[in-house]
Formats: structure tokens, C-alpha cells, sequence
């Protein structure tokens, strides 16, 4: 029932080899014009998840959401034909941003300037003396930006010509997203955190097992075995841009009682929905840029790193769940789990922050990667690629 | 008279303090608690964990009354607690540095 192999097998370096052994040169992980031209190379050029459908469940719901690295400000609403859209949350008068609250519900986003008012679906309905100005409704729409979803999450494009969001994950990646939990998730728990590092920096934390045993020694204890003590996974799998990593962890774990009580209250759902059968249940999904979800027959651990400057990210965390609080047990587990995740994460913001402060030293010209840190040279080599065709673009 | 179901009134000692109805303040209520008062708090709630749930689970949450609105407070509490004194013990207050800066913006609990 824990949907892993009895025995583990470590990646070996021959299965990275591709990836290269190089030192990874330290300065696109502080510098500023590195940063500067991966607003518009990576994340212009990237789908990025956004949010759930779960948060814009009726006509009119909408969310607000902020993606500094491009200096936009986005609304994600549910129109009155139940179509999806993403709108940049500027009138089209004169540009001023129409919704300060995150989220709620409206029929109608007026801009408190001049009061245009604009419909779910971003047409101008009405605005105040309009025959004064000599353009035509029709061409005074909220400027609309691409906007998908697969498996429940919600993905935006800023850039010219976004390829299909499907053909950007890959449909086995898709497919595989769509059997979890969270494509079926009603409702979220979440934490945010403010961080002094580099996004890349940041993300790595997550992508590497390495470090588990040295700053988690107690919240990640359980997890570890005999026969991996470090908690390496037993696969990596690389899909273009994105890729996948199979966690193993300790077969027999000992949870402290209190998780123990609240995974026990979890189960039965869980069980009775089929969710500890799903094939993908262990697996770690890494979308680039930045972006990744832990499997869990649970519950899905959704983990999106938004670059804020060079050396200045925002993490948003969220737990999402099949259903709402179906009675106190749940309640309590839900709590319990949400506690557990936060306590791990929070063991991981001074060390990020310490190897901040190492990095933009300029103390080192290069850092090292060992093979089970294969996905983080993964991702500083795409990232690294697409920052160079485009400079040699704009060159 | 007690604020908490029949048969827990042993725990009223903890209402004022403990029963807190978001997950920021029973976070703020983990930092805040001295070491000695975590562990009395949860020798106190653990015993008997297993059968608070067990009774509330009895009613719909929509139609807990205030006393087990007060005694699913106080449950919820619990995890904030064991978790400093089951997982990181005499470590707590290490690892707690962090934590004022990862607030929780949405608990399943607080909807």
C-alpha cells in the first residue's frame, strides 16, 4: 500500500550524464542583469500556475494575482458563460488597476477612476460621456492574457504566440497531473513566505533530498531509512523543460503520535476514494520555471517560487484537499498535516537565506552539483540556455 | 459552569488561552507559550484526543453549539502544540526563528 518499490536502487551518475558535470557558474543566482533578461527569456516565455478552479467555482468569482517578475497584475475571472478568463487588471481608459480586494465575486469590475465598467467576459459595458471619445466600445475590452488549466491549477502565458498549455507540460506529464488529488480539489490550505534569495536558489531547497537529513533531522526523521539515509529518490525523469523525481522514504516510518492520530483520521476518505492506489501517488512533478507538486494520496503539496528581484523571492504553499471538512476528525488531521508541511519549510527559509548571502558575496565563481542534485542542474541549464538564445536574439 | 461539552470541563482551564479560532493565532500561540506550559497542555489534551474527536464528530460541524465550537478550538490548537513538544522538544525555540515569517493564509478550519 505505500506504492513504492520494497528496495532502493539510487539514481546512478550514468543516468544524468546528459545533464554535464560542470561547476555551475554562481552568478545567475544573484546577479542582477542575469535577472533582468530571465523576466523576459524564462517567465515572458513560460506558462506559470496561478491558482485553482476551486477559487473560482461561480459566475463572476474572480481572483486578483501578481506576477512582479513581469510587473503584471491579473485577474483570473469565471465568466457568466462559465468560460475562464485572465484579464490584466488595468482600464483601459487610463490605465488604472480596477480590483485591490484578492478575490471575491462581481457581475460587473468597475474602475473607480471614471468608472468604466467592464463585463466577466472584459467588454466594456458602459462608461460615463462615452460619446465624448472618439473609439468604439468594441475596442476598449480589458486586455485579455492566455489563460489554461490542467489537472484543476490554473495556468497564465504573458508572451507573444504561448503554445497550447498541454503541448507545453506534455500530455504524459498532463495525464499523469490529472489522476491526482488535485484535479479534484475543492478547497486549499496555504502559506506564503517572503524570502532574501534567488528564485533558482529558493526552488533548488526543494528539488534536492540532500540536504533533508541536516536541516530536518526531526520534522523529516520518519522518512528516512536505513537503506537511503539521505532520502535520495529512486527516480528522475526529464521531459524538456520539466521533470519528475520518484521519492522513496522509509517503508516503516514512526510518525510522532500527533501526525500519526491525524494521518489514522485521513486514511478512511482516502482509502475509500481509491486515492492510495493512484499510480503517481509518490511523485514529484517540477514544471518549468517554477513550479512543483508532490504527489500524495492525501492530499497534493503545491509549491509555486514567484521571483520578486535578483535576490528577493515569494513562496506561496498550498495543500489541496478533495472536499471540505467533512467532520472534526478531518478537521483536526487537516490542521495536523498543514502543521507538519509548514514546520519543514520553515526549518529551510535561513539556510536559503544563509546561501544567499554566501552566493552574493562574489566569494565563489562557481558551485557544485552532485548527481542527486541532477534536477537542479536541470533547471539552471534551461534556464541558462534560454537566457543566452535570447541574448543572442536581442544581440 | 463549564464552556466545553459535558465531561470535559477538566479542560476549561485552557479555553481562555487555547481555544483560538484561526490557524495564525494558534501558530502566534505556539511562539508564544513558555516550553513548560506547551508540555502541561499537551499532557492535558492528549489522553483523551481520540475521544473529544470521537464525540464531536458525532455533529455536523455546522451544528456544533459553543461548547464544542470552544472544544474543536482547543483540538486544533493541539497539532500546533505537539508538534513543538512530540517533534522538535528543547529545539523548539530554534526552530521557531522562521516561523513568524511563513504565516498561514488559509486553513481548511477557518472557512
Amino acid at each position: 500500500m505505500s506504492g513504492q518499490a520494497d528496495s532502493f536502487t539510487p539514481v546512478a551518475a550514468k543516468d544524468v550524464a546528459f545533464l554535464g558535470t560542470r561547476p555551475i557558474p554562481a552568478g545567475p543566482y544573484y546577479d542582477a542583469a542575469w535577472f533582468e533578461d530571465e523576466r523576459e527569456a524564462v517567465f515572458r516565455a513560460s506558462w506559470q500556475c496561478i491558482g485553482h478552479v476551486c477559487e473560482v467555482p461561480d459566475a463572476g468569482s474572480f481572483v486578483r494575482r501578481e506576477l512582479e517578475v513581469l510587473s503584471a497584475s491579473l485577474l483570473i475571472v469565471r465568466g457568466r458563460d462559465g468560460a475562464l478568463r485572465a484579464f490584466h487588471n488595468v482600464c483601459t481608459h487610463r490605465g488604472t488597476q480596477l480590483v485591490e480586494e484578492a478575490a471575491g465575486k462581481r457581475s460587473r469590475f468597475s474602475c473607480p477612476y471614471h468608472m468604466w465598467t467592464f463585463g466577466t467576459d472584459g467588454a466594456l459595458v458602459s462608461a460615463p460621456d462615452f460619446e465624448q471619445f472618439s473609439i468604439a466600445k468594441e475596442d476598449c475590452a480589458l486586455k485579455q492574457v492566455a489563460v489554461d488549466v490542467c489537472a484543476g491549477l490554473i495556468f497564465v502565458h504573458l508572451g507573444k504566440s504561448p503554445p497550447p498549455l498541454r503541448d507545453w507540460i506534455g500530455e504524459e506529464l498532463a495525464a499523469a497531473m490529472e489522476t491526482l488529488p488535485v484535479a479534484r480539489a475543492t478547497t486549499f490550505s496555504e502559506y506564503v513566505y517572503e524570502i532574501d534569495a534567488n528564485w533558482k536558489l529558493t526552488y533548488d531547497n526543494f528539488q534536492e533530498n540532500y540536504h533533508l537529513r541536516f536541516i530536518h533531522p526531526r520534522s523529516g526523521g520518519p522518512a528516512f531509512a536505513d537503506a537511503n539515509p539521505f532520502g535520495y529518490p529512486a527516480e528522475f525523469a526529464f521531459h524538456g523543460p520539466h521533470r519528475t523525481q520518484t521519492i522513496w522514504t522509509n517503508p516503516a516510518p514512526v510518525p510522532a503520535p500527533h501526525q500519526a492520530a491525524a494521518f489514522a483520521r485521513l486514511a478512511p476518505r482516502a482509502m475509500a476514494e481509491g486515492l492510495l492506489a493512484t499510480p503517481h501517488a509518490r511523485k514529484y512533478f517540477a514544471l518549468f520555471p517554477s513550479f512543483f507538486m508532490l504527489g500524495s494520496p492525501l492530499q497534493n503539496f503545491v509549491h509555486v517560487v514567484y521571483p520578486l528581484s535578483a535576490t528577493k523571492s515569494r513562496g506561496v504553499i498550498r495543500l489541496y484537499w478533495v472536499g471540505d471538512d467533512a467532520n472534526a476528525s478531518e478537521r483536526f488531521a487537516r490542521e495536523a498535516v498543514m502543521v507538519t508541511a509548514h514546520d519543514v519549510h520553515c526549518e529551510d527559509v535561513n539556510v536559503i537565506e544563509a546561501g544567499q548571502r554566501g552566493l552574493s558575496s562574489g566569494a565563489l565563481s562557481h558551485i557544485h552539483m552532485q548527481t542527486q542534485e541532477a534536477l537542479c542542474r536541470h533547471l539552471f541549464n534551461t534556464v541558462e540556455e534560454m537566457v543566452e538564445d535570447y541574448r543572442a536574439a536581442e544581440a | 459552569m463549564s464552556g466545553l461539552p459535558a465531561g470535559f470541563a477538566e479542560w476549561d482551564v485552557w479555553l481562555a488561552e487555547c481555544a483560538l479560532p484561526t490557524a495564525p493565532q494558534r501558530n502566534d500561540l505556539r511562539a508564544s507559550m513558555p516550553e513548560d506550559r506547551r508540555i502541561a497542555f499537551h499532557a492535558a489534551i492528549t489522553p483523551r484526543l481520540a475521544e473529544a474527536l470521537a464525540l464531536l464528530d458525532a455533529t455536523p460541524l455546522a451544528e456544533h453549539d459553543a461548547a464544542q465550537t470552544n472544544l474543536m478550538r482547543l483540538l486544533l490548537a493541539y497539532p500546533h502544540i505537539a508538534q513543538a513538544v512530540e517533534v522538535h522538544g528543547p529545539d523548539e525555540a530554534k526552530h521557531a526563528r522562521a516561523r513568524p515569517r511563513v504565516p498561514f493564509t488559509r486553513a481548511t478550519a477557518d472557512l
